[in-house]
């Protein structure tokens, strides 16, 4: 009787022991890390898709190279600013950190804190080889040869990011829904005919019904990018009027310019017609969707009580993830030449999405790991990482040779159309703010194109003049950060070894901040002959 | 043993400097350009070669990146490269020209005909000099458009054109027929006279990435518009085949299709 319960006792134990034996070696994270050297990614894009897509680059990055851990930290849009600043100035920031140009109050964070990675961007990335792309330098191996980041650059002619991605603009449809209103599985409106058709025969069903719906879900977010689209495509031909200089298109400091000097109001038909057309547009939104956000917006869609979402490529993985029905993309019909509306300004199809890539990703200039962060960018962005970003995120690479599947090639920007560079919903951070605050004058009840027009051309002039002046302002900051980089490429000429591409950096930069001034001379000419004088 | 320890000490002595621990100045620049102030000044203050000119340069051109940016410590800057001016090196050249851009750009007012005075004295001072030279350009800006005489557009464009002769370096001078040919535009001077200038850049070469790509298009568009078809056509061919994921490729392509049949129309092509 007392042998068993010692026998039960030394069993137990022997299995215990086993068991955790197995755990150590098969389950349990080491004592010591293995991987010698962490680092950080932080982004902002915590919609679905892409932490999926970072974490599949990871995990193959990892199994390539042992001795690195990469951990991705996905912070919520709204802080995102606050939050990168106090990282960045307190020496805590990731070793790589998403930043766009866009990002308001943060110029001078690039040339503060992160590191150039101009010259990385003339070798070609190793990781591409075997591919089509080994020979080819990093830079050009990304869409659009990162020829938007180069153009938007804190510093002349310096690259500071890699992006990882490329989208546009889309209207997102619920099959479902189209049937039932529709009766037929209808195909995606063609036309501005078709999609105007459409909206009637979705207030029918609404009456029909008693269900509501709308043709377009509304929020805030997705009337700026609505706008985007019908005022581009609505000014081109005045762009290309205004195109005094042959540059094919209009820059801000231009546009405001051309204000400035009476070359354009919102009187002018063709911007008055766009407005219009915006107004009709938003017609088809819930009342009071401007003070929605874009979740709102979202919401409202994947609830069935909005046929479409006009909304970035983004937002296609959420979409289709979280709606209870198939969500297909498809593109907004353009006006044509013969809309009542439009017509007579449309010069003929325009470009449907921006060709700039984005999802900029940063070297953090204090970053330990330097040479481990800008090896996991490179892989992060060669064709085999683009490929893995872009299989488990659904959002199109920015990197050349990546296969794209057929649902997404609608995401794909178009560039076989005209462009003339502006929209025109204000040309500058004040004019801009004038037009949203105003907006309701436009789309209200009581709304109309004629009380938007008079109420945003009141104070208009001293608005663009503020305007101009911080384009003057920025284009002179930017040149005079140069004057010590000249020094400095000089300097090094002089006491190392001759470099050739040291010497050539310096003749770049010397040229590029004599271009750069003549725009913000030629500015400051038009601010002190036809500019607002203050008091 | 000691005898051994002697011999170290005297090995350790006999190192050249440059491999003894401590920044360079070269180091310091390096920094420069990287933007990093205030690391370029601790390592000028932590290196070997406390007071020579090079050392006194480098400090100065800290000087005017260093946060906060103050008129005090500008003037602090003036006055160090005032004193390295009075050479004959170098650096008594790029001092001075960085003694009129801080007339021109650095000071919270800016005192354009103080500038133009730096650049000319210099240019008379070491004319084949590159930092004099890059003055000449800065100087042609001052006269297109900041300075108040010459008054008129036609004046000031001659003002400017009187500079060209005296370039020899040929980025500067395709730098400066940039600088003359856009402001002719912006004069709304003749077209003729803004596209030479133009052609004449074009032709100096050098240029890389956007601004070739925007010297191609503007001299193409501006020569369509003049009639020039078969300069219009080259230019724009040149754009195409250079630029091919810029947004502005497909309006090229149609304008060059058009120039192709008004070509044809004039019996200028089968």
């Amino acid at each position: 009787m007392k042998r068993r319960p010692r026998i039960l006792m030394v069993v137990l134990f022997s299995a215990s022991y086993l068991a955790a034996l197995w755990w150590v070696f098969t389950r349990s994270a080491p004592l010591v890390n293995a991987r010698p050297v962490t680092i950080r990614v932080a982004h902002w894009q915590i919609e679905k898709g892409p932490p999926e897509g970072f974490a599949a680059v990871i995990r193959r990055y990892e199994e390539l190279n042992p001795r690195v851990k990469v951990e991705q930290v996905a912070v919520p849009g709204p802080v995102y600013r606050q939050w990168v600043r106090t990282n960045l100035t307190g020496g805590t920031a990731t070793d790589l950190v998403e930043f766009a140009y866009w990002l308001q109050g943060m110029n001078d964070v690039p040339v503060r804190y992160f590191e150039p990675l101009t010259r990385a961007m003339n070798e070609p990335n190793p990781y591409n080889r075997g591919t089509e792309m080994a020979k080819v330098p990093w830079r050009l191996t990304f869409a659009d040869g990162l020829y938007f980041m180069l153009s938007q650059s804190p510093e002349i002619g310096q690259i500071y990011g890699a992006t990882l991605s490329q989208g546009s603009s889309r209207l997102f449809c619920n099959r479902e829904l189209l049937e039932k209103i529709t009766g037929t599985p209808a195909a995606a409106p063609a036309t501005l005919v078709d999609f105007r058709r459409l909206c009637a025969q979705v207030a029918d069903y609404s009456r029909r019904t008693g269900h509501i719906v709308r043709p377009l879900a509304g929020a805030y977010s997705n009337v700026q990018w609505l706008a985007d689209y019908v005022m581009f495509g609505t000014a081109t031909r005045m762009s290309l009027e205004l195109d005094r200089e042959g540059y094919l298109g209009r820059a801000p400091w231009q546009a405001q310019s051309d204000y400035l000097r009476g070359r354009w109001t919102y009187r002018r038909p063709e911007l008055r017609a766009g407005l219009a057309l915006l107004r009709e547009m938003t017609q088809q939104m819930r009342p009071g969707f401007t003070q929605l956000s874009r979740d709102d917006a979202i919401q409202e869609f994947v609830r069935g009580e909005a046929l479409f979402i006009y909304s970035g490529t983004y937002d296609a993985t959420s979409l289709k993830q979280l709606a209870a029905f198939p969500v297909q993309a498809m593109r907004l019909p353009q006006p044509t030449q013969d809309d009542p509306v439009v017509g007579p300004y449309i010069m003929g199809r325009y470009q449907d999405g921006g060709l700039g890539t984005g999802f900029e990703m940063y070297l953090n200039k204090d970053s330990p790991h330097k040479a481990e962060a800008v090896d996991f960018l490179h892989f992060l962005t060669s064709v085999e990482g683009g490929q893995l970003f872009m299989d488990h995120s659904g959002w199109l690479s920015s990197v050349r040779g990546v296969r794209v599947p057929p649902e997404l090639e609608i995401n794909r920007p178009t560039s076989d159309g005209f462009s003339g560079g502006f929209q025109y919903i204000g040309v500058g951070a004040s004019s801009t703010m004038s037009f949203w605050q105003h907006f309701n004058l436009l789309v209200g009840p009581q709304g109309s194109v004629d009380k938007f027009v008079e109420a945003v051309e009141t104070g208009l002039r001293k608005q663009v003049t503020a305007d101009l002046r911080m384009e003057i302002h920025t284009f002179l900051d930017a040149s005079r950060a140069v004057d010590s980089e000249i020094m400095a490429m000089s300097a090094l000429n002089r006491l190392r070894a001759p470099d050739p591409e040291r010497d050539l950096r310096q003749r770049t930069l010397a040229c590029n901040q004599t271009l750069s001034e003549i725009n913000a001379y030629q500015a400051a000419w038009v601010l002190e002959h036809h500019g607002e004088k203050q008091p | 043993m000691i005898r051994r320890l002697l011999l170290w000490l005297g090995l350790a002595s006999a190192l050249p400097a440059g491999l003894r621990a401590g920044p360079d100045v070269a180091d310091a620049w390096e920094l420069v350009g990287r933007h990093l102030a205030n690391d370029a000044r601790a390592g000028l203050q932590a290196g070997q070669e406390h007071g020579s000119r090079e050392t006194v340069f480098a400090a100065a051109v800290v000087g005017m990146d260093t946060q906060p940016v103050t008129e005090a410590g500008l003037r602090q800057v003036e006055a160090r490269l005032t004193e390295l001016a009075r050479g004959g090196d170098e650096i008594a050249d790029a001092s001075a020209y960085l003694i009129g851009r801080l007339y021109q750009a650095h000071f919270f007012t800016p005192d354009y005909p103080r500038a133009a005075q730096e650049y000319e004295r210099l240019a008379a001072k070491s004319p084949g000099s590159y930092w004099a030279q890059l003055g000449l350009v800065k100087l042609a800006l001052l006269r297109l458009y900041l300075l108040p005489e010459p008054g008129g557009p036609a004046a000031r464009l001659a003002a400017a054109e009187a500079l060209l002769p005296r370039l020899s370096v040929l980025d500067l001078q395709r730098d400066a027929h940039l600088v003359i040919g856009r402001a002719a535009l912006f004069h709304e001077q003749p077209m003729r006279g803004v596209l030479a200038h133009l052609l004449e850049a074009d032709r100096l070469g050098g240029l890389t990435g956007l601004r070739r790509g925007e010297l191609q298009l503007q001299i193409a568009e501006l020569s369509r518009r003049e009639g020039r078809w078969e300069q219009a056509r080259i230019y724009f061919q040149r754009f195409v085949d250079e630029n091919e994921v810029d947004g502005r490729v497909c309006i090229v392509k149609l304008k060059l299709a058009e120039i192709v049949e008004h070509q044809r129309v004039e019996g200028k092509r089968p």
